[in-house]
């Protein structure tokens, strides 16, 4: 009986959204390749040949995810989200700095960004609170949530300070909270008082913000104002992403990244070099497969047999929108440069494992929706 | 919960669309605007360095060429900045450290610091183990002859551009497609070349000049100035049938190579430039419009034994008082006199008409820079006196080069050409190319004018004539001297001691191989062109047949001849 459900269970793996996964993975080496090409012979930095190593080690992380059942995660969020606060604080003792940011946790054999892990752990815990209780939320409910889930990761994360995944997780908890359903009474009182201390408390955290975070929101409102500058990002990638036009100038016939006008080419911007080398049409499909993989998480989200599952599901296909919609919107110049990779496509281990083990997770929950036995 | 699904649902699609939007706004609205941009910040206009064409004369020998040398560039990414290795480095390239130190702080990224350096020192640079510092070939011109030809060739500027003769007017040729080309450039403006840029090369000039006969030009030329203590000269030896220049030269000179240091007076190709009053040798336009006219009397006689003319109240003298000359005679003796009645015979509007017939008051189109058409009153502004002067040679402007054309129509039987020194050019695919016309053009003078014209010049020659020390051992030599004088512009009267003296002529007489020009300015202790050109035109073409392989007439016999003329 047992091996049948498990032959049974395995049927439903999740083939689809694996295929999604692994056609913008390879886009992404593809990408990262052209967009690390020197512009004369020389030595082709071997990003690529480590994306690849990452996509492979990201394959064993999801394997390892989809295997066990996400019920065990309900007797581990706490304890995770614990541990995981704990680890984002001692990132801040002892974390590694780059540009000025703590983000780096060594561990003498690696060293990764915990943050990227950290969002996983925050869904989960928060995923397992809000299915705690039945009905809609209370205004009891939600300041809890706020001042368990929200405001402590919140401030570790600035702290380091990583504007971009702070204003994320706050999007992402919003989001998910939303999504759970907020009393109709409380929702609107919600509104109005949001209406009042939001720009009171973003003049603050604007005050607090360190000089080159200000510059990033300065120049967003006006790249013009410094084209050398932060300003000048948001411009060579619009130029970069223009010149590409409606069917590209090729595969490798980019000049924007090899001629190094193009900053962060192969992490932040590299959507910028896809647009260059891929036109208008190439990037047309590139957003039907994000687009399909978002609409098969909310369906996972959807058909997930208990309010946990449906509340992970929500929280990670929105991460990952969220995550694609600022990077995308960040290119485009019509959001601020906050550092915000694309997932699977841009270069960079930490975030490409961590969303391996999101897919692997949506697999897992999908999976499982039967609520089979083993 | 699926209220709020459809809600969540709504917000994927409006991030979709929002970033959708700008998609196609940026991509398809936009695009020529940012494609535009990007292509002016990849691309840089960079002068290509181009190995000017070769200049050979005529029979492939090398008179301008390039020399190779080594630039030092400064790759300002790979630079140390410490001061104690800049004054090392300063001080094997030789030049000041506070020098080097301001040119390093240039913005670009890669520098020119030093053209120009040898390769000891380039040798002491690299065992610095500097990558900041490279030395690049250029390729500069060179001319091996120093100012040998150098009015012909011209020279170049700093940047390898053609500025005079030949290099400034051949420049598109010698440079070929050269000039700016566009490279990509990378952020940081460093530049990227594919192979073929490093380097193109220009077609190479073939030119008429012979440089045996220009070095006879030259060396005679110097010989005469010397000996005269002259201002200035120039030599023009020219192919009558075809219009090629075999050999020109002035002086002064200059050195081509370091052209910055002479001043323009020595620059000056006066030979298409310097407009002088010819004197004599113009008689040969009245002579031949009288001729082509048909004005003379079998065996006429023309009295000229008052020894002057009255032409417009003026008294235009004889140098030599002579009884009655026959036409012959009149140019053989360079009666003023008979020259101005001949004149008169034709009228003004003739004299006009045959002034212009020759080129004068025209450009000969020669393919140098800078020619002169020269001075020619339009008839409506001649003086009562213009009907006795220009015959004479007086009262116009010519360049050596009009008046050696003038000679050539003579020498060839009465044709017109067009006078230049470019043969053939060369791509670099070695395909040549006749640029410029090299036959003979329409008749304009008739063919026993020709004849008579010709005996009349021979007889110049003789010893009875004005210029017998043109002569030449074994060939017949038709010529005519010319001197005048210097018009001082500051006194506003002929000077009484600067004079231009000249010879012209065409040797052999009845089948020239060349006509040659000598005009000598300011000669000093005497200024006939009977005795200070004649002589340089006897030596230059005494030398220029032999290496010519001209065959000699019997010598002998005509030295008989000539002992028995001499009773």
């Amino acid at each position: 009986m047992i091996q049948t459900n498990k032959k049974r269970l395995y049927e439903q793996f999740d083939w689809f959204i694996l295929l999604l996964l692994l056609l913008l993975c390879g886009i992404g080496i593809l990408t990262i390749y052209s967009a690390t090409r020197p512009a004369i012979e020389s030595v082709h930095p071997n990003f690529y040949i480590k994306q690849a190593v990452w996509v492979g080690c990201g394959l064993i992380a999801l394997i390892f995810v989809v295997f066990i059942d996400y019920s065990f995660l309900r007797t581990i969020a706490y304890p995770s989200y614990i541990i995981g606060l704990a680890i984002l604080l001692f990132v801040l003792v002892a974390g590694q700095g780059k540009m000025g940011a703590r983000r780096w946790l060594n561990l003498g054999f690696i060293s990764f960004q915990p943050t990227e892990f950290f969002r996983l752990i925050f869904i989960v815990a928060l995923a397992k609170y809000l299915s705690s209780f039945k009905g809609l939320m209370t205004m009891r409910n939600f300041a809890f949530a706020v001042f368990a889930f929200a405001i402590p990761p919140f401030i570790l994360i600035m702290k380091q300070p990583d504007l971009g995944s702070g204003l994320i997780l706050i999007i992402l908890f919003v989001m998910i909270v939303l999504a759970r359903g907020i009393e109709k009474k409380f929702l609107i009182q919600m509104v109005i008082t949001c209406i009042i201390v939001v720009p009171i408390f973003g003049s603050i955290v604007f005050g607090h913000l360190k000089e080159y975070q200000r510059n990033r929101i300065i120049a967003f409102i006006d790249s013009e104002a410094d084209p050398q500058g932060i300003g000048y990002q948001i411009e060579q990638s619009r130029i970069t992403i223009g010149s590409g036009m409606v069917t590209g100038k090729g595969y490798l016939k980019g000049t924007q990244g090899p001629l190094r006008f193009l900053p962060e080419k192969h992490t932040d911007f590299i959507f910028s070099v896809f647009a260059e080398e891929w036109g208008f049409l190439g990037v047309t499909v590139v957003f039907m497969l994000y687009f399909l993989l978002f609409m098969r998480g909310i369906d996972t989200s959807l058909k997930a047999k208990d309010d946990f599952g449906k509340m992970i599901a929500i929280g990670l296909t929105f991460m990952l929108f969220i995550y694609f919609t600022i990077n995308t919107g960040m290119v485009l110049g019509i959001m601020p440069v906050v550092g915000v990779p694309l997932p699977f496509i841009s270069y960079g281990g930490t975030t490409l494992i961590a969303n391996f083990m999101t897919i692997g997770l949506l697999i897992n929950i999908r999976m499982r929706r039967l609520g089979l036995l083993y | 919960m699926r209220n709020r699904v459809v809600m969540l649902n709504i917000v994927i699609f409006l991030g979709f669309g929002i970033v959708f939007f700008r998609l196609v706004d940026i991509m398809i609205f936009k695009h020529e605007l940012y494609s535009a941009r990007v292509r002016m910040q990849t691309t840089a206009k960079e002068e290509i360095q181009v190995r000017r064409g070769i200049i050979f004369d005529r029979n492939g020998n090398r008179l301008a060429g390039n020399m190779e040398y080594n630039s030092i560039y400064c790759n300002k990414k790979m630079l140390n900045r410490d001061s104690n290795y800049i004054r090392v480095v300063s001080k094997i390239i030789d030049l000041k450290y506070v020098k080097l130190a301001s040119m390093l702080e240039h913005k670009s990224n890669y520098i020119l610091i030093k053209r120009n350096v040898p390769d000891q020192v380039l040798e002491r640079l690299r065992n610095l183990n500097t990558t900041a510092f490279e030395a690049h070939p250029d390729a500069k011109r060179y001319y091996a002859g120093g100012d040998f030809a150098s009015h012909i060739i011209g020279f170049v500027d700093i940047d390898n551009n053609g500025r005079e003769g030949l290099e400034a007017v051949y420049n598109k040729f010698l440079m070929n497609t050269g000039g700016t080309i566009n490279v990509n450039r990378d952020a940081r403006g460093n530049r990227f070349y594919d192979e073929s840029r490093q380097e193109r090369i220009g077609n190479d000039l073939v030119l008429t000049i012979d440089q045996t006969l220009q070095y006879i030009v030259e060396t005679e030329m110097d010989k005469t100035m010397d000996k005269w203590k002259a201002k200035a000269a120039t030599v023009i030896m020219i192919e009558p049938h075809t219009g090629e220049i075999l050999a020109l030269a002035n002086r002064p000179s200059f050195n081509p190579n370091f052209a910055g240091d002479y001043n323009p007076e020595s620059r000056n190709n006066r030979s298409i430039t310097n407009i002088y009053e010819p004197g004599s040798t113009f008689k040969i336009v009245t002579a031949t419009g009288v001729l082509e006219e048909n004005l003379l009397r079998k065996n006429e006689l023309f009295d000229v034994s008052a020894g002057y003319i009255m032409v417009g109240g003026k008294k235009i003298k004889d140098d030599h008082k002579h009884d009655k000359l026959t036409f012959p005679e009149i140019i053989e003796k360079s009666s003023n006199v008979g020259t101005i009645m001949l004149a008169e015979r034709l009228g003004k509007q003739r004299v006009y008409n045959y002034i212009k017939k020759f080129g004068f008051g025209q450009k000969t189109g020669i393919d140098l820079s800078g020619e002169s058409k020269g001075l020619l009153t339009a008839l409506e502004h001649w003086s009562g006196v213009s009907i006795g002067s220009m015959p004479i040679g007086q009262e116009v402007g010519v360049t050596p080069l009009q008046m050696a054309v003038a000679y050539s129509i003579i020498a060839n039987g009465g044709y017109k050409i067009i006078p230049h020194i470019v043969k053939t050019v060369i791509s670099p695919e070695g395909k040549s190319y006749e640029i410029n016309r090299n036959t003979l053009g329409e008749q304009i003078v008739s063919t026993n004018t020709v004849n008579t014209l010709t005996d009349a010049l021979i007889m110049v020659t003789s010893v009875d004539g004005t210029a017998k020390d043109a002569a030449v051992q074994g060939n017949e030599v038709a010529g005519k001297t010319g001197t005048a004088e210097i018009f001082d512009k500051q006194l506003g009267k002929y000077s009484a001691n600067d004079y231009v003296s000249s010879f012209v002529g065409f040797v052999p007489a009845k089948n020239p191989a060349f006509v040659l020009i000598v005009v000598i300015w300011k000669p000093r202790g005497t200024h006939y062109g009977g005795v200070v050109a004649a002589p340089a035109f006897r030596e230059i073409a005494e030398k220029s047949l032999t290496y010519l392989n001209i065959p000699r007439e019997n010598v002998e016999r005509k030295n008989i001849t000539m002992v028995s003329k001499v009773d």
